[in-house]
């Protein structure tokens, strides 16, 4: 641990380092290579599409769209995910009754609901909420339920021998073990948000990010195409590093490695 | 089975008084997930008196955790009758102070705060139990990490907290379910000694399991021997060893022969290869 510091800098720069060698190799078989820019722009060429996009203010009102609809459905998504799980957890009736029900509608792909909603909702806001709300709110979901089931029995023992009552249980026990969980739902649901978005952008929209891909598709602008990915992966790994900043801050006792697929 | 006027005629610590708690006749029988019976306690009988300290010494299965359990609450007879003074026991009491084999600390509490948890569960957050709490800490030597959280402290240091935890209730009697059996050698000597030097100072009546027979005859004044299938007390031995011990205690010739005494006990139960 003496030189955790200086091995994680060390490590920061071995990873830009291969980033910019990728980078470059993927210029010069660009240049060099006799690639059609309208299969694979070069990066650089992908560069001057982005801050064209950002300088003549092409980009803006689709980036205000996009980053409204993935924030709002995060939100609704968080919100009804924690208020259904917390439900569910805590009255066991409730538990038996939906939570056959909840699985079964787990398992119907979002994204197959995506034009359904659409007709439902219009092609404005409200449809694209719906969609990336639906697809936050299980993952949410699953992590309080199981977060709540993960409370250590021994310690519900100690408790009880301490004369909590079930709501100082609750409160001093069960709902702080259960965030550890439900930080690593909130991860998943933050990077699930953006996907949910562009999915419904993709079906029908007149804005946004999605939007915008399918139109620079429609005209072969490939490079305008990989600007736009740029700036989605830029929203991902900013949502994704503010619930893992957060979590780290909250559950500040759990000193976990790096999860395997979502670190970065 | 030991009766009292048997144990009078031996040499005990004068400040000894009335029966804290009786144990008449329990059995206590549990259903398994196969739909077994097994019968985890049968005609068991303990009196343990005030300011006296009792050590539980016996293999694992013997019922020594559910006796525990039973006197703490968490767990209820199949039959007979547990009585704390004169009242028969109904569930956790507030005067019982309890230690488990593992801290069992909120981790996202400091150590303070989980020292405090009792208080705060009645909603006492007054200035002076707050001072009784730091006052404990510090006689644990832990002054300096009334602020730091569990997970910044050893295994040993957490035992010392969770045991502040328990004597924050005022208890009249302390249940200890082997709190240092997790603990390697050292860390565990040094505890006994600490625990012998907080009962020597809070004159507490303790309940004290364990597996290990030199700790069970080190710390207590008499040692209930348990046996396992079915879980009884197989004999009560008083420690006739004078107070303040010490762990030069160990090295005495009378210390070798109670240990002896009891391994006799789990040595003529236990099956031999001549009875096979």
């Amino acid at each position: 641990m003496k030189n955790g510091g200086l091995s994680l800098i060390s490590h920061r720069y071995q990873m830009l380092g291969l980033a910019a060698i990728l980078l470059a190799l993927w210029e010069c078989i660009c240049r060099y290579g006799h690639v059609s820019p309208l299969v694979l722009p070069a990066p650089s060429g992908v560069a001057v599409r982005l801050y064209a996009m950002f300088s003549d203010g092409t980009l803006w009102p689709h980036l205000a769209v996009t980053l409204t609809e993935v924030l709002v459905g995060l939100g609704v998504g968080i919100t009804s995910g924690l208020a259904t799980g917390a439900l569910v957890s805590l009255v066991p009736a409730i538990e038996r009754l939906v939570y056959p029900y909840l699985v079964a509608l787990q398992t119907i792909p979002k994204v197959a609901v995506a034009p359904l909603l659409v007709i439902w909702f219009g092609y404005g806001l409200t449809s694209k909420v719906v969609i990336t709300a639906l697809i936050c709110f299980f993952p949410i979901l699953v992590s309080v339920i199981s977060g709540f089931h993960a409370t250590d029995r021994d310690q519900l023992d100690m408790m009880k021998a301490y004369g909590a009552t079930a709501l100082q249980t609750l409160v001093r026990l069960r709902i702080p073990s259960a965030m550890v969980l439900i930080f690593a739902g909130l991860e998943i649901a933050s990077v699930l948000a953006v996907i949910g978005t562009i999915v419904g952008e993709f079906v029908g929209a007149q804005a946004g990010l999605g939007y915008l891909i399918m139109t620079y598709n429609f005209n072969l602008d490939v490079a305008g195409v990989f600007a736009v990915l740029v700036i989605l992966s830029a929203i991902g790994m900013t949502l994704h590093g503010i619930t893992r900043f957060a979590g780290r801050r909250y559950i500040f006792w759990i000193r976990r490695e790096p999860a395997a697929v979502m670190a970065h | 089975m030991l009766t009292s006027s048997l144990s009078a005629s031996r040499e005990r610590p004068s400040n000894q008084g009335q029966t804290l708690i009786t144990i008449q006749n329990v059995e206590k029988k549990f259903v398994t997930h196969s739909g077994d019976i097994v019968t985890a306690l049968s005609n068991v009988n303990l009196d343990i008196r005030e300011n006296e300290f009792v050590s539980v010494v016996g293999p694992s299965g013997c019922g020594k955790t559910t006796l525990l359990r039973i006197l703490a609450g968490l767990s209820w007879v199949t039959s007979g009758v547990v009585k704390f003074e004169r009242d028969t026991l109904q569930g956790p009491r507030s005067d019982v102070g309890i230690v488990f084999q593992q801290a069992l600390l909120l981790p996202w509490n400091t150590v303070l705060d989980n020292v405090l948890l009792s208080p705060h569960l009645k909603n006492d957050r007054s200035e002076s139990t707050r001072r009784r709490a730091e006052g404990l800490l510090s006689f644990m030597g832990l002054a300096e990490f009334t602020r730091r959280y569990p997970f910044e402290l050893s295994g040993g240091m957490q035992q010392r907290v969770a045991i502040c935890r328990a004597l924050m209730r005022e208890p009249k009697i302390l249940l200890m379910d082997e709190p240092f059996g997790a603990l390697d050698a050292m860390t565990r000597e040094s505890l006994n000694v600490e625990l012998m030097r907080v009962c020597a100072e809070e004159k507490k009546t303790v309940l004290f399991i364990t597996h290990s027979i030199p700790e069970a005859v080190l710390l207590g004044d008499r040692v209930v021997v348990m046996s396992p299938r079915p879980g009884r007390i197989s004999e009560i031995i008083d420690v006739d060893i004078a107070r303040p011990r010490s762990l030069k205690t160990m090295a005495d010739t009378r210390f070798g022969e109670i240990c002896d005494q009891i391994r006799t006990i789990f040595g003529s139960e236990a099956p031999t290869a001549s009875a096979l």
